[in-house]
């Protein structure tokens, strides 16, 4: 099937389907391109250990100790 | 000693322009092993990260570590342990970094608050994809 031919069916579609057709497109060509997007209600890993004081806490008590023990 | 100047890096190929971040060269040792590693100079992050994989190759054993420490955010869900290592950036001299040994593979190298900024100061150029460090001022 042609892009000619496809475009009669895709202006029948109901906006919110067109508007997830090029959602779809996008995503697509991301892919082929090999780059990954953000997907809505997916899971995405932050490394980051913000405010973790407590294990700064415990991590300074460390280096003391090394310290006074290397002195 | 003056400031050492770096450039921005990408951490995986074939990521975004905006995937280039401040990765820092960084040679951490122990008494058995040394590794060539590169460290995301992360200033949101409480502590420096040691992800599992480069623990062990660095020599340490899970099994002999005496010292939880509770992270946060992703890293909450997997157990760590503190451990010191040594730490050499280019020609500064050698120090002590404390790292939170998380069981993570994936984490990446995280230089953080305690104590990474503490021994060093980082100026960012974002605009310019650069970095500088210097020794804290006590040491220069």
């Amino acid at each position: 099937m042609s892009l000619t031919e496809l475009f009669p069916d895709v202006m029948q579609l109901p906006r919110a389907d067109k508007f997830r057709l090029m959602q779809f497109l996008v995503a697509e060509l991301a892919r082929e391109d090999g780059v990954s997007l953000l997907v809505s209600g997916a899971e995405y890993p932050i490394w980051t250990p913000l405010d973790a004081f407590e294990a700064a806490e415990t991590l300074m008590q460390m280096l003391g100790n090394h310290r006074t023990a290397a002195s | 000693m003056n400031p050492i100047r770096f450039p921005y890096a990408r951490a995986v190929a074939g990521r975004t322009a905006a995937g280039e971040l401040a990765y820092l060269p960084i040679n951490l040792s122990t008494a058995s092993n040394s590794l060539d590693l590169s460290g995301l100079l992360d200033t949101g992050s409480t502590v420096n990260v040691l992800p599992y994989t480069v623990g062990l190759a660095l020599g340490l054993i899970w099994q002999q570590q005496t010292v939880p420490v509770a992270l946060t955010g992703n890293l909450a869900k997997v157990p760590a342990f503190g451990v010191i290592v040594t730490g050499q950036v280019e020609s500064f001299p050698p120090i002590d970094l404390a790292f939170a040994w998380t069981q993570s593979t994936e984490a990446p190298l995280i230089l953080g608050q305690v104590n990474f900024f503490m021994e060093f100061d980082v100026c960012f150029y974002g605009s310019q994809g650069i970095f500088d460090i210097s020794r804290r001022v006590n040491d220069r």
